[in-house]
């Protein structure tokens, strides 16, 4: 496929605004503020079909609409750079390499919506990032792209950059509000959703990274154009981080719905030494775990949702034959106990419990019934609050499903059977 | 940096009118502490809490909530090792081990001397480079445990029995 979101990364100095204005950088925003009003924008992105790419898959077009209709003012455009799902670095790759493209899709958006400031929420972990974020948008009001009166029109857009300090929570749209706030990264309970009670109750719209930079694109060749890539029901390019046991590890930019084994396989190398393929996790720490004859599956919204899992932030997570899958699903439910934020006991206790019952397990100290316990907690844990508590358990559940065998091996030997030494 | 001087930053940023809200001035002044203090006291906290007009509890509850907040003192360079998933798959908890082992601290201690806090850490976006490892904002991707004598002698460590090694 044509390179269309990583168009400019293997330009030279592909995150200067030099190198992004001569590949017909801010011409859709241009077109946008010259030949479109806010109406039309939003019009052109229902059409071309595009869906979040922050792992909730929601409607752009439909978002905007929304927040296009509140009447509050000031209105805040938030770009979601936080991005914290285990093994995701697809957004780092666009804010390290073209930032502008982030900082184009900001501006069209809050020109759409009627937002006057925003800010981009990047995560505290992403240092470089920030330095080029900044002097990407110090390029940008030089060049008069942001500012008061862009392009001699009546739009005026600021926008900040807002670091995050550590906190997976922060990811989730109402604990970064929170955040941005000044206070804890809690979420806060949806809706009303940010579109109209967001920053400061104001409405907010907070897309990700990588759905910004989709829309210079729509707004340049059009949504008809645009709805033609990839899936049917849910269309564009997408990032995919393939990360783990691959034999090139990396971004891979691909239409929406390429078959999880053509990205593996074709695209990052095949397995390491090629060994055989064990289990994957096709949408990140939260998503439930595929088994090797899984892997057909069209890596798109509905098809994963079909197979009992989920797209989420599209982050490819391999293991081979000789990995522990017990051991895997430990360290992942570790990761949410570590970053729940405690407000809700489903989540806060079900990830203490999963984590001992599962370490338990993983030094061959567990009994059969800890796998019946699990599956109850998991139960539980479908009341949590937020998105965090709700997808948690996922990957310890699906493993305990689909690799049972491994898990009564551990229980029978009473160690674990992959441990070398 | 002197605590009168720190009082000085946060009003310098308040004035670029980056936020409607005093209170959202709340992380950035936090990592102005961290990155110019060993630690967030509460006398620190105390100064943002006026500046910023917000309850000193507030700011309390800010400054412990994120992990790359120390409100213990922490060494001059922090070392995080990244053990989540794509980084164990390829060895991340073996240099956790090594880099413990060669500075002779526990994950979370700081070294006597000073330099170094060690802190295993969760994913850090840079799992095409597993293991990943960074030493304040500098990152070190594919370590092998060979690496890493090289790596801290950068950062001033003396070798294994305090003198520079050949
Ligand atoms: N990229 C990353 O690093 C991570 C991504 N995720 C993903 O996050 C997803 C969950 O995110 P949530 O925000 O909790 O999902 P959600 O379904 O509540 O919301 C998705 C988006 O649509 C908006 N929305 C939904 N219904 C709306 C309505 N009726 N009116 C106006 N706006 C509406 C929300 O405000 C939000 O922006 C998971 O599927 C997971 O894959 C989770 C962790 C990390
Ligand atoms: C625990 C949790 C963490 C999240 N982390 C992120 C994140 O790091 N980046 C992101 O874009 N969305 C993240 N989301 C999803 C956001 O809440 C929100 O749906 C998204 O930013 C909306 O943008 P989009 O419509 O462009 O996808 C997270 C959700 C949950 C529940
Ligand atoms: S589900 Fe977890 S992260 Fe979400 S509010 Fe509850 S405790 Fe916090
Ligand atoms: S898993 Fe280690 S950096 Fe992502």
């Amino acid at each position: 496929m044509e390179r269309l979101l990583l168009r400019n990364i293997d330009r030279e100095n592909s995150n200067s605004i030099e190198t992004y204005l001569s590949n017909g950088g801010y011409l859709s925003l241009r077109k946008a503020l010259r030949e479109m009003s806010p109406g039309d924008v939003i019009e052109e992105v229902k059409r071309s079909g595009l869906r979040g790419r922050g792992g909730a898959g929601f409607p752009t077009g439909m978002k905007w609409e929304f927040a296009a209709a509140d009447i509050k003012e000031p209105k805040f455009f938030v770009c979601n750079a936080d991005e914290g799902e285990p093994c995701t670095f697809k957004d780092r790759l666009i804010i390290e390499k073209d930032p502008h493209a982030l900082i184009e899709g900001m501006l069209i958006g809050a020109y759409a919506t009627g937002c006057r400031y925003g800010y981009i929420y990047l995560r505290g972990e992403y240092p470089v990032g920030r330095k080029i974020l900044e002097r990407a948008i110090g390029e940008a009001y030089d060049k008069g792209f942001l500012g008061e009166n862009i392009l001699g029109t009546e739009f005026s857009f600021d926008l900040y950059i807002h670091s995050g300090a550590g906190a997976y929570i922060c990811g989730e749209e109402t604990a970064l509000i929170n955040s941005l706030e000044g206070r804890r990264g809690e979420p806060r309970i949806k809706p009303p959703f940010p579109v109209n009670a967001g920053y400061l109750w104001k409405p907010t719209v907070v897309n990700n990274v990588e759905t910004l930079a989709n829309i210079p694109l729509i707004i340049e060749r059009g949504g008809d154009w645009y709805a033609s890539i990839g899936s049917p029901d849910c269309p564009g390019p997408k990032l995919y981080p393939v990360s783990g046991k691959v034999k090139r590890p990396g971004v891979y930019e691909l239409p929406m719905g390429t078959p999880l084994s053509e990205i593996i396989y074709e695209h990052a190398g095949g397995i390491v030494g090629d060994r055989k393929l064990k289990a994957v996790f096709p949408g990140g720490a939260s998503s439930s775990v595929l088994t090797s004859e899984e892997i057909d599956v069209p890596m798109d919204f509905p098809s994963l949702a079909k197979a009992g899992t989920m797209l989420g932030s599209g982050a490819v997570m391999v293991l081979d034959e000789t990995d522990c899958i017990v051991r895997a699903s430990l360290r992942l439910i570790k990761f949410f106990r570590h970053e729940s934020c405690g407000k809700c006991t489903p989540c806060r206790e079900g990830t203490d419990w999963l984590v001992r019952i599962v370490s338990r397990i993983e030094e061959g100290l567990g009994s059969e019934d800890d796998l019946d316990t699990i599956l109850d907690i998991s139960s539980v844990m479908e009341n949590s609050f937020c998105g965090l508590g709700m997808a948690a358990h996922n990957p310890v559940v699906s493993s305990v499903r689909k690799f049972k065998d491994e898990f009564l091996k551990h229980i029978k030997l009473g160690r674990c059977p992959f441990r070398r030494s | 940096m002197t605590i009168e001087e720190f009082r000085r930053e946060i009003r310098s940023l308040k004035e670029k009118g980056i936020y409607p809200s005093n209170k959202s001035y709340m992380l950035p002044s936090l990592w102005i502490a961290e990155k110019n203090f060993p630690a967030i006291t509460k006398e620190i906290m105390r100064v943002i809490s006026e500046e910023l007009s917000v309850p000193l509890v507030e700011v309390e509850e800010a400054a412990t909530f994120y992990a790359m907040y120390h409100t213990k003192p922490k060494g001059k360079y922090v070392i995080r090792v990244c053990t989540n998933l794509s980084c164990m798959l390829n060895g991340g908890e073996e240099i956790l081990k090594e880099i413990c082992n060669l500075l002779k601290v526990k994950p979370g201690e700081t070294t006597p001397d000073g330099l170094f806090t060690v802190e295993e850490y969760e994913c850090m976006g840079l799992c095409d480079g597993a293991p990943a490892v960074t030493v304040n904002e500098d990152r070190y991707l594919k370590v092998k445990p060979s690496d890493l004598p090289e790596i801290l002698k950068k950062y001033g460590w003396k070798g294994e029995n305090g003198k520079t090694s050949p």
